[in-house]
Order: structure tokens, then C-alpha cells, then sequence
């Protein structure tokens, strides 16, 4: 996975500067909008940035009001993330930061400049389901599925930093992503598997 | 991919947690349930793959060229008319594609209001007095949509809702549905706020049997109280959306609808335009626990402005506007008088009841419980009152965990004053034929609650006297139970089988969550005698499928898998007769079966929760420590998907005993707790384990014996929960939820 470490800017140091930042972003040669259908309205201001997802390298004009979720899903095409709320209530949008699982219904799209992302689209690798994905399949975790990218995300990122967690562990982790099914116990088992597998 | 799933770790379980039901001398079916070869096999869900992988499309996963989004402009108020809406300037702004209101859009939302909750009827809409319209003036709760826009994107949207004018003349309103029906309540509607049945007149719903008066007279002790329960959101993870794009004159509606036969006719007739000139497509939605079965007003709005811009349209809900424009659980409130003959036996019942319906009657508003009692003297009468809130509608099991709260506290409270174990006052009084003394088709109550008790160590667990343990952490048990309809009624499928080999089986579902592709393959399957490999499941396309009764109402697995069982008949009945197909050639059959239940006969599923809890007085804090979901759903399809939505009910009756509520500002009607955080759902860390004791019958209905399963799971929660606290506490919460407050209030 490409990093951009050495010109990477972190997040509180792009806030701190925020304005010097877009200053720059302002004054740098603008990149072609890759946004087919939005207004070329030039009051809304833009930034160009650069991020990986799920390994693989674009530089991309956002909207500085753009979240997260709204790049991977309406301009990258990944539609695999979900949004249950919009309001960091749910889970349900959760990705990898950097690999730490965040909501991306409330990071916004310029914070991820220079780093990567990892969506549930990332988690198969060459074809082969990710152990959590075949757990999911096999303990029928999904029932209607709409939080179910959430929960794989954050449970691929809890067992990336705990490959052995107790069932307690894994419903404190856990706590952030809603199931209205209310599968819980489920998803807690199909984690517990993987991390035995 | 068929597997074998005995064989996997922690799936075996669920085969040693089925029971079979001792053969019953009340069946006249067949008695032993003999294993069948796919059907009641744990079996991964065909479309799993997908949903893990997020290559399963919702609804705003939907994109098409040229699409405009929509955003609603929602009452502020809860109750005003609108004097003018002046949308130039919203017009004006760069982007904005169409704007309608109730001024340029007068399409009624026939299912959205259907005074009398027979829902499906065309001639009810065709008279009631009480039209809900996509639009209405006056608005009559905080979230009536008042306008809509299409723009090139979400965010112009947005900002040209801002730049709409609304002048409104702002009227008193009512939240409380008691106070509603009170003479000097302001009106809600013109006729009153006692709401219209079908037959447009206003009177409450009610049923009466031998002489409750009498009765009650005399009877040894009389027993009165009141009980409530509070609106509960459906509160399903995928907020309504809707992408709708027009091909000439016909339409093509995207939507997350539980039943897109429904959907299409209801759409057909709202706009006026034939039902063969529209299309509802749902490949994946994210759950509806009953308010997806038809149309939504957000459909009707977008297909308005897709007509309107010429172009494809998706309209976007954000989650407070699911939680105030979709619907929820009806509120209640109760009065029961129960009357009890000197051994114990319930001699006599009487309910009063009001159910708070919202602005409009979307659903009926009715409350079970009563008949689950062998009582010959009982009296219903439950009043659906307008109040100025959101809509109230189905969530799992509509009438039941309301109805079966209040009678089931009630019940627990009278067994209490009569020193009786609540199990045994139940297994005295519980009814074992249906209303009327009509027969179930079979009867195995007692055994759900014998083994349930069983299981749960009943005697160990619960405290002859409440609220007995000492310090500030007590415990104690409450169980409950459920006699849930299931019916059998019409419903569609179509299977072929072409020259390759390929059996498709064509099924109208869209998979609300409960497994539903998988379990009509099984069937299918089972009756074909063909692995479920070498089966491909069609589903959420109307220009695809056939009619099915829509996900609701727990009758897709009894109804549309009956009728996959006959169209497989009759495909195996065309194969002896033309052989099997070769080349190009293609069997097609189909089957559209209505069956009736032989007789008088009433169609249940029965079961019971046992919850123990644990109690910390001084925190007001409360834990289930065990609980045990006992049930006979008839025959199981699949054990994996069924155990489930067992499960997962239970967690729902958790939430709607303890948290869950829509609390709304007494001055301003604003609804406060409009989201997944205030309004307090489950999360994991509120689950405990639940156990789930299948107890198998097969009455020779439905398909292979299956009954009502995805609704009945919630049913007995709430009532078992709240009955357990008395237990652990000796004293009787009768308003839910059971709050912290609540508790804290009444012991510390």
C-alpha cells in the first residue's frame, strides 16, 4: 500500500493550518473535475488530494464539504460502504483510516489527503474472501446486511490489534455499530470464529 | 453451494436445540415430524457472499445517467395550514430541477392513510372521507412533507429547501392520544379525533363475548389497573430512499419495499397510470420490520419530480426524517378489569383502550392479548385516536407486544395477589381453542411452556416472593407467552426448467432480512428433490416475478412457500408428461394457490419467553441474565435464518422494555429523541445471549407445516421482561419503557 509519509500532513496539523492549506490548494493548477454531473459552480470551494483506497492510488478533486462517504460512494463507485445516519450514531459507514476503523459519514474527504482507506471492497484479497467475510457467511451474521460492512470493518480492525479477544472484548469494540436485527450474538460468534481460523 | 452445515463448528448446536413435538392426540396430521432432506437443514443464505463483500445494491446504491437528487421539506410545526408556499427563489438557484408542493401535486398516498387498517383493499380508498395526500394542507405533524426538490446534487438540494418560504397559520395541537379524545381537544381532523374505519364512521374496535357485566359480578375477586406502552420505532438501519426514473410513460421505481407486488399496484393507483406501466425493482434492503410492505409517499414524491425534470430522480432521507416520516409502534393505553373465580381460574376480562395512530390511520391500531385466555366472558373496546405526532404503523407483530404487555402484567399481578406461580396461572388459563371454540389445527402451548420452563430452571430461578433477594443487586424471573396468527392465504410462484438443466425458481420477495431467497430455494429444492445447488433464485423484479404477498405479516414462508411447493408439482408433473426439456425447449409452471384452513379451524404459533433479570436498585440499572425464547413455529425451513429472527426479536422486546421511546416537547410538539442515539436502541453491548428452544410440529398447512416466525420472536419480550422486574423488585412497573428513571423513582 502506498503512504505518502514524508509529505504527509496530519490531521491536526492540517487543521491548524487549515487555511493556509486551502490556500495552497487554491493556487496550485486545478485538476480536471472527476466529478461527472456537479455544477462547475465556483463559489463551492474545492481541494485537490491525493488517497489510496483499498491499494490503489487517485488523485481526486473534492469538495471541501464532501465526507468521506460521499467520495467512496458517489465518486469512486464504492458503494459497498453503507450510511444509517449520517451523524456518527450507527457505525454503519465505518472504513479504515490508516488502517483504524472511523466513520466516514463524519471525516470529511479532504481530511484523508496523503493517507489510506480500506473499505469492506478491500477486504477480499485475489478472489479469496477475508476469514471475517467467510466467518460472516458461515454464522449467518448479515440478516438484512446494511450494517454488516460497518461491522466487518471494525472487526478486521479489531483482531488487526487483538487477534484473540474475548467475547466481551469484541461487544465493547463493537459498541459503535448498530444491528436493528439486533444479530448481535451473531456477529459476535462469526468474530470469535475468525479469530480462532 | 449447498454445505452441509452439521457438520460445521458451532452451527451443530442448532440441530441438538429441536425438539420434536410429542405427537399430539388434537392433530390429525401426520404425527412424527420425519426429517426431510434439504428443507430444515442449517443452510448459509444464497446471497451471503454478496452481502459481505458489499456487492449487494440498495436502493441508493442505485445510480442512473442523468440523476437529479431530492430532498423533502418537512413540517415544522405540528399542526398549522399552510396559507402560501413561495418556492422562486428555490427555483431560481443554479441546479434546481423541479419543486412540487401540494399546489402543483395532488396525488393521494392511498396505503399512507387507510381509516380501518384493511389495507389492501382499493374499495376502502376509493370512499374514505380521511385522504392522505404525498402533500397535505393542513399539515398535521412535525415532519408532513410540505415540499420537494430536484437538483443536480444533494448538496443545491439542500440549499434550495433553505430558500423556500412557507407562511403558516399555526394551529393548537395534541400530543397525548387520551387528552386527543377529550371534547375540547383541538380537531385534527374535521370529523373528530376518534379515527374512521373502513366504513367511514367513527367507533372504536371491539370485540364481545358472553356477558363481561355479569361476570364480573360474580365473581369471587375483581382485579382492575392500567398499563401503557410507548411508540417504538421501526428503527431499521437503511433510512427509506427512493430512485425513480421515467421511460416515455412508463415508470421504474427503485425503492427498499418488503413487497413489490404491493408497491407496483399501490403506485399504479396513486399516480393513475395502468400497473403494466410500472416496474419495482428491490435487489437488497436493509430491513422494514413491517412498514415496507406497500408504498411510501417519498415514491410517489420522486416519481412526481422525475416526471417533472424530465429526469431520473433519487430521493434521500436522512435518519430524523425516517424516524418522523416513516412509522412506528402504536402508543397505548389500557385498563383491564379481570375477574377470577375463587380457584383461580380468569372468570371474566375487560379492556379499554386507546392506541395513539399519529396524524393519520396508516395501520389499525388493534391490541392482542385478551383471547389469549380460555375465557367466556371478555369485552374489548379500543379507541384509534389522531394525535399530532408521527404516524404510527406496523412493526413486528403490530397489535401484540402492546396488547400482550398490559394483559400479561396484568395476568402476573393477579397471580401474584392470588399466591399462584405465574406458570402455573398460566398453564390454568391459558385458552387452548381459539375464540368461539373454534380448534387450532394443533395445540402445543402446554409443551412450549413445560420444556421452556425446563430449560430456563423456572423453579430456581423465580422468587415466590418478589423483590426477596437482599442488597442492592436482586433478581428474579418473569415469563410470558404468545399465541401468534398464522394463516395461510395467496400467494405466487413460477418455476422453469430449461434445456441446460437449470431449475429457476421466480419468487416476488425482496429479503427484508429474514432470509427469505434462501428459504423459498429450500423449498423449491426439497420439493423438486434437487440438491439447491443446482437452483437459481429470482427475485425483486416485477417484470420479473410473480405476485407474493409481501414481507410482512410473517406469511411469506407459509404463503409464497406453499405456492412454490405447488408450481414444483406442477413441474414435476409437465416433466412426466413432455419429458425433460432439451435444446431450447423450456418448462415453465406456475401456481397461484388461495388455501383455506378445513373447517373452523384457527392456525396459531405458540411459544414463550422466559427472562431473568438482574436488578441494581441503587443504579436503576437492569440486566437480563438469562433468557430463553421457546417456540413452535411449525416446521423449520432453516434453522440458521429462523434462530435468528428468534433472536433477534427478543432484543427488539429488550429495547422496547427498557429504552426505546419518540418523546416529543409538550410546548412545541417537536419530537426530541428522533434518531438511533436518543432513542436509545440495543446495542452489542445490551445483548445477552439468548437461547432459542425450537419446538417442531407439522399441521399439515403452510409449507412442510411452516408458521408465523419473524414477528412472533418479539411478541412475548416486553411483558416477560417487565414481569421478571416485578419478580426482582416487588413492584410493578405499567409504562414503558422501564427507564432508569423509572426505577430509580420508585426504589432508591
Amino acid at each position: 500500500m502506498t503512504k505518502f509519509n514524508d509529505n504527509e500532513v496530519s490531521r491536526r496539523a492540517f487543521l491548524e493550518g487549515t487555511g493556509a492549506a486551502l490556500a495552497v490548494a487554491a493556487t496550485s493548477t486545478p485538476l480536471a473535475a472527476q466529478t461527472p454531473g456537479a455544477p462547475a459552480s465556483t463559489s463551492v470551494p474545492r481541494t485537490a488530494i491525493r488517497v489510496v483506497v483499498n491499494g490503489t492510488a487517485h488523485r481526486v478533486e473534492v469538495e471541501d464539504r464532501w465526507t468521506l462517504a460521499e467520495l467512496l460512494r458517489d465518486h469512486l463507485g464504492l458503494t459497498g460502504t453503507k450510511l444509517g445516519c449520517e451523524r456518527g450514531e450507527c457505525g454503519a459507514c465505518t472504513v479504515q483510516l490508516d488502517g483504524k476503523p472511523v466513520y466516514s459519514c463524519s471525516t470529511l474527504a479532504v481530511w484523508v489527503d496523503g493517507r489510506s482507506v480500506r473499505t469492506v471492497e478491500g477486504l477480499a484479497r485475489g478472489g479469496r474472501l477475508d476469514p471475517l467475510q467467510q466467518a460472516f457467511v458461515e454464522h449467518d451474521a448479515p440478516q438484512c446486511g446494511f450494517c454488516t460492512s460497518g461491522q466487518l470493518m471494525v472487526a478486521r480492525s479489531l483482531l488487526d490489534a487483538n487477534p484473540h479477544p474475548t467475547a466481551d472484548e469484541v461487544r465493547s469494540a463493537m459498541a459503535g455499530n448498530l444491528c436493528r436485527c439486533s444479530n448481535y450474538n451473531r456477529y459476535v460468534e462469526a468474530i470469535l470464529a475468525a479469530a480462532r481460523a | 453451494m449447498v454445505r452441509d452445515a452439521r457438520e460445521e463448528s458451532g452451527v451443530v448446536a442448532l440441530a441438538d436445540l429441536t425438539v420434536r413435538a410429542a405427537s399430539s392426540s388434537e392433530s390429525t396430521m401426520a404425527d412424527s415430524l420425519a426429517p426431510l432432506k434439504t428443507v430444515g437443514h442449517a443452510t448459509p443464505r444464497i446471497d451471503a457472499v454478496d452481502r459481505v463483500t458489499g456487492k449487494a445494491t440498495y436502493t441508493r446504491d442505485v445510480t442512473l445517467p442523468g440523476m437529479l437528487y431530492a430532498r423533502v421539506l418537512r413540517s415544522p410545526h405540528a399542526h398549522a395550514r399552510i396559507r402560501s408556499i413561495d418556492t422562486s427563489k428555490a427555483s431560481a438557484l443554479a441546479g434546481v430541477k423541479a419543486i412540487v408542493t401540494h399546489e402543483n401535486c395532488k396525488v393521494v398516498w392511498g396505503a399512507g392513510g387507510i381509516s380501518g387498517g384493511r389495507q389492501y383493499s382499493d374499495e376502502v380508498k376509493a370512499i374514505t372521507r380521511q385522504r392522505r395526500y404525498a402533500f397535505n394542507n393542513p399539515v398535521r405533524f412535525v415532519g408532513d412533507p410540505v415540499a420537494a426538490v430536484a437538483a443536480v446534487d444533494r448538496h443545491v438540494a439542500e440549499e434550495a429547501l433553505q430558500l423556500i418560504a412557507v407562511d403558516y397559520e399555526v394551529f393548537p395541537f395534541v400530543l397525548d392520544h387520551e387528552e386527543a379524545l377529550k371534547p375540547d381537544a383541538p380537531k385534527i381532523w374535521p370529523e373528530g379525533n376518534l379515527s374512521l374505519d373502513a366504513d367511514n364512521e367513527a367507533k372504536p374496535m371491539g370485540q364481545r363475548r358472553g356477558n363481561v357485566e355479569e361476570a364480573l359480578r360474580q365473581s369471587e375477586r375483581v382485579f382492575e389497573d392500567r398499563y401503557s406502552t410507548q411508540f417504538v420505532h421501526n428503527a431499521q438501519m437503511e433510512p427509506r430512499a427512493c430512485v425513480a426514473a421515467w421511460n416515455g410513460d412508463t415508470l421504474t421505481v427503485y425503492t427498499p419495499t418488503g413487497g413489490i407486488a404491493n408497491c407496483r399496484h399501490d403506485m399504479a393507483r396513486d399516480l393513475g397510470i395502468p400497473e403494466e406501466k410500472v416496474r419495482v425493482i428491490c435487489r437488497y434492503m436493509g430491513g422494514n420490520f413491517g412498514n415496507k410492505n406497500q408504498n411510501q409517499d417519498t415514491d410517489l414524491i420522486a416519481a412526481t419530480l422525475a416526471k417533472l425534470a424530465a429526469a431520473p430522480v433519487r430521493l434521500e432521507m436522512s435518519r430524523k426524517e425516517d424516524f418522523i416520516g416513516m412509522h412506528g409502534r402504536w402508543p397505548t393505553t389500557q385498563y383491564y378489569s379481570v375477574g377470577v373465580k375463587g380457584d383461580g381460574t380468569v372468570n371474566a376480562i375487560r379492556l379499554r383502550a386507546v392506541s395513539g395512530m399519529g396524524g393519520y390511520r396508516k395501520n389499525s391500531g388493534g391490541m392482542a392479548g385478551v383471547e389469549l385466555y380460555a375465557c367466556g366472558n371478555t369485552e374489548s373496546s379500543i379507541a384509534p385516536a389522531y394525535t399530532n405526532k408521527t404516524v404510527s404503523g406496523n412493526y413486528r407483530g403490530p397489535e401484540f407486544p402492546q396488547g400482550y404487555f398490559g394483559v400479561q402484567s396484568m395476568m402476573d399481578d393477579v397471580a401474584y395477589k392470588l399466591k399462584m406461580d405465574p406458570v402455573e396461572f398460566v398453564l390454568k388459563n391459558m385458552a387452548r381453542t381459539a375464540p368461539g371454540n373454534a380448534a387450532f389445527t394443533n395445540f402445543t402451548l402446554e409443551e412450549c411452556i413445560r420444556r421452556g420452563a425446563e430449560a430456563f430452571e423456572w423453579k430456581r430461578r423465580w422468587r415466590p416472593q418478589p423483590g426477596s433477594d437482599s442488597g442492592p443487586l436482586k433478581r428474579g424471573a418473569g415469563m410470558a407467552f404468545m399465541e401468534f396468527r398464522s394463516g395461510v392465504g395467496r400467494s405466487s410462484a413460477v418455476i422453469s426448467l430449461d434445456g441446460k438443466g437449470q431449475y429457476t425458481v421466480f419468487v416476488g420477495v425482496t429479503d427484508v432480512g429474514a432470509g427469505a431467497k434462501t428459504t423459498m430455494g429450500l423449498i423449491a429444492a426439497e420439493e423438486l428433490g434437487i440438491p439447491l445447488s443446482k437452483l437459481e433464485v429470482v427475485w425483486g423484479d416485477t417484470d420479473r416475478c410473480p405476485y407474493s404477498v409481501g414481507e410482512s405479516g410473517s406469511r411469506t414462508t407459509i404463503m409464497t412457500g406453499y405456492a412454490v411447493i405447488e408450481a414444483a408439482r406442477d413441474l414435476k408433473k409437465q416433466i412426466v408428461e413432455k419429458g425433460i426439456p432439451k435444446g431450447e425447449q423450456k418448462l415453465i409452471a406456475s401456481a397461484t394457490p388461495n388455501p383455506t384452513v378445513e373447517g373452523r379451524k384457527v392456525r396459531n404459533a405458540f411459544g414463550a419467553h422466559f427472562v431473568e433479570v438482574e436488578v441494581d436498585v441503587e443504579l436503576g440499572h437492569v440486566r437480563v441474565t438469562k433468557y430463553v425464547s421457546v417456540a413452535d413455529c411449525g416446521r423449520l425451513i432453516n434453522p440458521l435464518t429462523a434462530k435468528g429472527q428468534m433472536a433477534g426479536g427478543a432484543i427488539q422486546a429488550i429495547g422496547m422494555a427498557l429504552h426505546e421511546d419518540l418523546i416529543y416537547d409538550q410546548r412545541t410538539g417537536q419530537p426530541l429523541t428522533a434518531g438511533f442515539y436518543y432513542d436509545r436502541l440495543p446495542t452489542h453491548r445490551d445483548a445477552p445471549d439468548i437461547d432459542v428452544l425450537f419446538v417442531e410440529s407439522d399441521d399439515g398447512y403452510g409449507a412442510y407445516g411452516s408458521k408465523s416466525l419473524g414477528e412472533s420472536g418479539k411478541a412475548p419480550g416486553p411483558a416477560a421482561i417487565a414481569n421478571a422486574i416485578f419478580n426482582a423488585t416487588g413492584h410493578r412497573f405499567k409504562d414503558l419503557p422501564i427507564t432508569r428513571a423509572k426505577i430509580l423513582e420508585a426504589l432508591a
